[in-house]
């Protein structure tokens, strides 16, 4: 194991013992009820215990365990921005969406993801995103019946 | 009598013009999403779902169940041509279809492995009838302990084939029981862990988070990173696409034994059809008089294991049809599809909706027709479709999965949940957790804690229930046993490593 594989872990583990302990208590909350009138949060509970073990073990295991130096210095690699960029991207589609309509949004989401992906010229960016997002139209709307919404300016 | 009148059923339905063209959809849909490395028959089968809908059950099933063995079929030309597995149950075909390739008898490894798929589809059809028929009538005499036991026995299979850690499989199959319990409860219908958001009364949609956790988690880690250069696909000519006799002579056993390994492991929870592959190419290679041709281009290595996982394909049928258990993500995703459509998998399938069980068998053997026809003289466009670049491939991606994750609902609510599980699958991946044993759990957790509710509630709280019954009983015996032999090497490990210390 190396040394980020073992903080993985460790960080990993502790989120899972915090969400553990969480669903522990709400489940108490709801009612585990007898064995013999089982409640709403029996299985919620003994599945958090089951969770909280199975942290517990990891946490244990990572900690104790030698590391070995990392291999290669893969995390630097990892671009971040570009993974953070595109879930903060689907995030606003998803709020916008509803309210603006699938063209435009899906618009600005394609032109925004060809740029971060591909870092293509502005025209293909444009004219991509164009041709992406009128083709899904017709295909999942009018086609296959999908229901889209229409948005403020009605299309 | 019986059987000849379901399996003219079956044709009867599947001959409809409307199921014929669903199931071409799917096969076509299949090839293109096993061609293409990113989207796997889960996102594709997501994606169509919803545009399902308002078609028959039987139509729904034929054409996700096309895509699902497609994807075996287009698997492999990525495999052969690219060296890159299109699916992971084609990793065993680049050791020597790519191999073949590179001494220009691509036409030939291309040939045999959508031969030998079409053999193997063929025959674990034959298999899937007679096997499935036979569990569902055995099925029938289960009660709560049996399905609980059943279905337990299924999550601890499905943790022992984890391919990292099996303490992180086991939780992830914890953490999907827990996201199970989500929504109203069954047996009471008050909400529980729904935090005040309408939209989980119901509880989490399958969909957008077998989307996020599979296919943005997918586009998120191929964009992390910097390296863009573009796949090398083989220019020369493909030709030569018909085996030669001694081609045929050299894989007819492979494809055999390929089809029975597939079809036997194919029916495990997890990994069965990817563990296949490994196998039947472990058993080739061990009995082979020239075993040091595998891995420089032996046509054994291309027909065993592409055999072998389209066998697994039509095997992993079985317990889903049969007793209602999905032992894998794909066939979680048929469950899902049959509840829409108000179908319940089990044991009462076959006998209450001949139409949709003969209708699939019948679909799968005119799909497996289809397959050959698209695969063979089809090649040249498969190849134009390698020769798409991931930069425009994976907003095309995204955007599928947008799509299909809000058609099921209609609701920007999914688009959120879809865009989350993309977040937490996406760190599962980097930290090594399996998102497969989550979304098996998810699945069976609502029916294991109503089997465990209703099994206390006969026994008026006693465990022995479990036991006491000759069928659960022995199924829970085997489940401990499997969890036992998990621990196996731990333990070995441990003895020796102390027996080291001591010398």
């Amino acid at each position: 194991m190396n040394k980020t594989m073992k903080i993985h872990d460790q960080l990993s583990s502790l989120f899972w013992l915090g969400l553990s302990v969480y669903v522990c208590r709400e489940s108490l909350r709801l009612g585990v009820g007898t064995l013999r009138n089982p409640g709403m949060g029996l299985m919620a509970f003994g599945g958090s215990i089951l969770l909280g073990v199975f942290s517990l073990a990891l946490l244990i295991q990572a900690t104790i365990k030698k590391t070995t130096p990392n291999a290669s210095p893969t995390e630097a690699s990892t671009l971040w921005n570009r993974v953070i960029s595109v879930l903060f991207a689907l995030l606003i589609y998803a709020e916008l969406m509803p309210i603006a309509g699938y063209l435009i949004t899906t618009f600005l989401l394609m032109g925004f993801l060809f740029w971060i992906v591909k870092k293509g010229k502005i025209g293909w960016v444009v004219i991509s995103s164009l041709l992406t997002t009128v083709l899904s139209y017709m295909i999942f709307s009018k086609w296959l019946n999908c229901q889209f919404p229409e948005g403020f300016f009605g299309f | 009598m019986g059987f000849f009148h379901n399996i003219l059923l079956g044709f009867q339905v599947v001959l409809d013009p409307t199921n014929l063209l669903f199931c071409f959809i799917g096969v076509l849909v299949g090839t293109l999403v096993g061609v293409l490395p990113g989207i796997g028959p889960v996102g594709a089968i997501a994606l169509l779902l919803p545009a399902t809908f308002k078609a028959p059950p039987a139509s729904t099933l034929i054409m996700l169940a096309g895509i699902y063995y497609g994807t075996q079929y287009g698997g492999s030309t990525t495999s052969i041509l690219v060296n890159i597995p299109g699916e992971a149950t084609s990793i065993m075909t680049c050791l020597d279809g790519y191999q073949m390739a590179r001494q220009g008898r691509a036409g030939p490894a291309l040939g045999i492995a959508a031969w030998g798929s079409f053999i193997a589809g063929t025959l674990s059809i034959i298999g899937l009838m007679f096997v499935a028929n036979f569990l569902a009538s055995a099925a029938l005499r289960f009660g709560p302990p049996e399905y609980f036991a059943l279905l337990l026995t299924g999550l601890v299979i499905l943790t022992y084939l984890a391919q990292h850690s099996m303490l992180k499989a086991l939780m992830m199959a914890v953490v999907g029981l827990l996201l199970g319990n989500v929504g109203l409860d069954m047996m009471t219908s008050l909400p529980r862990f729904t935090f005040g958001i309408d939209e989980l009364v119901d509880g989490v949609n399958i969909i957008p988070m077998a989307m996020g956790l599979f296919g943005i988690s997918e586009v998120l880690s191929n964009i992390d990173r910097k390296v863009d250069s573009p796949r090398e696909v083989l220019t020369t000519r493909i030709s030569n696409l018909w085996p030669s006799l001694r081609d045929w002579k050299d894989a007819k056993w492979p494809i055999l034994r390929g089809t029975g390994v597939g079809f036997c492991l194919g029916m495990l929870p997890g990994a069965g059809a990817i563990l296949s592959t490994f196998i039947s190419y472990a058993i080739e290679k061990r009995i082979s008089r020239h075993p040091e041709r595998f891995g420089k281009g032996a046509i054994e290595g291309v027909a065993a294991p592409e055999s072998a996982n389209n066998a697994a394909s039509g095997a992993a049928m079985v317990p889903l049809l049969s007793l209602g258990i999905p032992t894998n993500m794909t066939m979680a995703l048929l469950f899902a599809a049959l509840i829409i459509h108000g179908i319940q998998p089990g044991p009462l399938l076959i006998k209450n909706h001949p139409e949709v069980f003969w209708g699939l068998i019948a679909s799968m053997y005119l799909g497996n027709v289809l397959l050959l026809l698209l695969n063979l003289p089809l090649i040249g466009i498969w190849v134009k479709v390698l020769r798409i670049p991931t930069q425009i491939l994976f907003p095309l991606i995204l955007l599928f999965c947008l799509i299909g994750a809000y058609s099921v609902n209609s609701s920007g609510f999914d688009l959120v949940v879809m865009t989350l599980f993309g977040a937490v699958g996406y760190l599962m991946r980097r930290f090594r957790y399996e998102a497969a044993p989550l979304i098996l759990a998810f699945v069976i957790g609502p029916r294991l804690e109503k089997a465990l509710r209703q099994s206390l509630l006969i026994s008026q709280g006693s465990f022995s229930i479990f036991i006491n019954r000759p069928i659960s009983g022995i199924v829970l015996g085997v489940a401990f046993l499997l969890l036992l032999l998990n621990f196996l090497p731990y333990v070995k490990n441990r003895r020796q490593k102390l027996k080291e210390a001591e010398s």
